[in-house]
């Protein structure tokens, strides 16, 4: 993918960079707004990655500009401001992702991929498959290798939402927004105890793992 | 906001009711006045009457015998018009002569006309009976000055109360329209600001209108004090930027420096372990400093603009259904009783009263003790929507239930235990912004945690 970031903090900004380039993406990276936002307006990116505070030309200014100028490349902010309502006031100034700082590099990656490929119409689709995992949308039924498994309803949205997903990682937060629809972070490992139960239906009775843990970021369905 | 203007009728405003109150009292007043005018005019006009009725009399006294009495009555009856003067002389064989007739009924002399003459007085007459001559004379004065005067007097009641009746009904309606007006600008402003639009301020025609009236000072001071507030929150949120900026800056900083140790120390070592350990110890210091954050903008007063409608039933059904598994997990159970079906909605943030709930859950696992019996309870009243959250674990004593609702506050057995001691000081700050009531009680054994909501 070819990717934009404007971040001003150099720390930051070079291990983004490096990270990003270290999973085969193009990267481009400006230290300040008024660049950040030529370069955005100009370049063809498939996600721009933008902080809020820069010098010169501020990241919602930026988001404002680039939305104005009927640019619908997907664009994640990545700051340190993280109160109540300035993420809905990125969202609102036309982001599709707000990350709050510090943050890990795999929820970086994880959500970038995410962006990138969320215009796909999935919707249509009444069978999900991974492996000889099989989940039937309309019967609500799920089997694997032909034998049925029995989930609750949250564990098959669950599952579908990994599996519509397929061979990218989901981290915790975006379970959480993606399955429970909250937006915060619970002290508890509330979505690692989900996990670890649609794992003994799943997975457990079988020989092959589909859900596979991505350490320091997240989960992964994979499987043909 | 329309319906404001609906709910303060016309009749609620000040200056209609003083206009109203001060015409009733001006009635009054005339009406005493007049009153007492009427009173001494009307006995002064008796008096005169009477006098003549007198005077009258005397013309007649120097008859000698009834014959010359008959003959001079006659000629008085037929010199008076009977509506203005009836006169009539009952002669002691039993005859009458005058311009009326008059019967004896019991003891009273009755009135009536005469078919020679015209008709009687309409009004009545004050009589005088006198006996005269061996007959007995009756003259009587018609009491129609009387009625006039009755009349005059109605009248000037009637023209000076009606127009007056109207003058200050419409002055009083025009006054009670243009402080509706004013008093309604008033209050959007002030709902505005409760909402969390700070921007908001009393309009300048409302405070110019009249200058230096009682309105128009607290309009002037409504905006000022709006004026603080912004700025004052406004201070808050550019501290909270910097604050953010400037210490999450090297936060960020130390934790990819960490996460580049950890790559480059082989994995199973004891300095990978550290690197490891460092980086979970960041991210603890960055969640109580996040949470700090939070809770002084919610308290700062987050706006209430995006507050919508939603079913604290259904959300605390999710997050139930989020936590049972990790209740179970710790050997215990997390149970919802939604007793009001659908019924408990109220008008709120669901992010924030969903992390109020998660809090309170949270709070019950890790304190509840080895095997947390938790039951968290929606009910319906009437003006009410009350959640609950029980355990049954060592609760909280009495005397330090207000302090654990304070940032940081941590109880001293509770202090190797996880947690930051934030939790309930958020679960109080959205309790706030939701102006739900927030109390603490024993639930013998264990904790209750009771909010009140208005329902949507």
């Amino acid at each position: 993918m070819k990717l934009l970031l404007i971040e001003d903090d150099v720390t930051t900004a070079d291990y983004v960079a490096q990270g990003l380039r270290e999973e085969s993406h193009l990267v481009d990276a400006l230290a300040n707004g008024r660049d950040g936002l030529s370069q955005a307006l100009g370049g063809e990116y498939d996600v721009i990655i933008v902080d809020r505070m820069l010098p010169e030309l501020d990241g919602l200014s930026i988001v404002r500009a680039v939305r104005a100028a009927k640019i619908a490349t997907p664009i994640i902010f990545l700051t340190a401001i993280g109160g109540v309502d300035d993420r809905i006031e990125g969202l609102n100034a036309g982001a599709d992702d707000y990350l709050v700082k510090p943050f890990a590099f795999g929820e970086l990656s994880a959500r970038l991929m995410a962006l990138a490929r969320r215009p796909q119409t999935q919707a249509e689709q009444v069978v999900l498959e991974a492996g000889d995992l099989r989940m039937d949308l309309i019967a609500r039924r799920v089997t694997r290798g032909g034998q049925d498994i029995d989930l609750l309803p949250r564990e098959f949205g669950l599952l579908e939402f990994l599996l519509r997903r397929k061979g990218r990682v989901q981290t915790r937060t975006m379970l959480l927004e993606g399955v429970w629809d909250l937006n915060f972070d619970p002290q508890t490992n509330v979505v690692e105890t989900h996990i670890s139960r649609l794992r003994n239906k799943v997975d457990k009775p079988f020989d092959r793992d589909l859900i596979h843990t991505v350490r320091g970021a997240g989960y992964r369905i994979e499987g043909g | 906001m329309t319906g404001r203007l609906n709910r303060a009728g016309i009749l609620a405003s000040t200056p209609l009711r003083q206009a109203l109150g001060l015409m009733a009292l001006v009635f009054a007043i005339l009406l005493v006045t007049l009153g007492f005018a009427y009173v001494a005019l009307r006995s002064s006009t008796e008096d005169t009457i009477r006098a003549d009725l007198k005077q009258q009399t005397a013309v007649f006294q120097v008859a000698a015998n009834p014959e010359t009495l008959s003959i001079i009555v006659s000629a008085e009856a037929h010199a008076s018009d009977p509506a203005e003067r009836a006169i009539a002389f009952v002669l002691p064989d039993g005859r009458q002569v005058g311009n009326v007739r008059v019967t004896q009924r019991d003891d009273q002399w009755v009135v009536s006309r005469h078919p020679e003459y015209a008709p009687l007085s309409k009004h009545g007459y004050y009589t005088l009976k006198m006996p005269l001559a061996g007959g007995l004379l009756l003259i009587g004065e018609s009491r129609a000055p009387i009625a006039e005067l009755t009349s005059t007097f109605l009248a000037i009641l009637i023209f000076s109360f009606v127009p007056s009746v109207l003058v200050s009904a419409a002055y009083g309606a025009w006054a009670g329209m243009r402080a509706r007006r004013r008093v309604s600008a008033i209050e959007t402003t002030l709902d505005d600001l409760t909402e969390g639009h700070l921007a908001a301020r009393v309009p300048e025609t409302t405070i110019k209108s009249a200058r230096g009236d009682d309105l128009a000072r607290i309009g002037s001071r409504l905006n000022r004090m709006a004026e603080t507030q912004e700025s004052t929150v406004e201070a808050l949120r550019q501290v909270s930027a910097d604050i953010a900026h400037d210490l999450k800056t090297p936060m960020q900083r130390v934790s990819v420096l960490l996460a580049q140790l950890r790559t480059a120390l082989p994995e199973d070592g004891e300095a990978h372990q550290i690197a490891v350990r460092a980086g979970d110890e960041t991210e603890r210091a960055v969640a109580v400093f996040h949470s700090l954050l939070q809770i002084a903008q919610i308290e700062g007063g987050s706006p209430k603009a995006r507050f919508k409608a939603l079913d604290l039933g259904a959300l605390a059904s999710d997050i139930t259904e989020l936590y049972a598994a990790s209740a179970e997990e710790a050997g215990g159970q997390l149970l919802l009783r939604d007793r009001a079906q659908g019924q408990a909605r109220v008008l709120g943030d669901r992010g924030l009263l969903g992390q109020l709930l998660s809090n309170l859950i949270e709070n019950a696992i890790r304190h509840a003790g080895p095997t947390p019996q938790i039951s968290v309870e929606i009910a319906r009243q009437p003006e009410l929507v009350v959640l609950r959250v029980r355990d049954h674990g060592p609760g909280i004593p009495e005397a330090e239930r207000t302090q654990v609702l304070r940032r940081l506050y941590r109880l001293e057995r509770s202090r190797t235990t996880p947690g930051n001691g934030l939790g309930l000081a958020l679960v109080h700050a959205v309790a706030g912004l939701h102006e739900a009531e927030l109390s603490l009680a024993d639930n013998h054994p264990g904790l209750i945690v009771e909010l009140r909501f208005r329902p949507a």
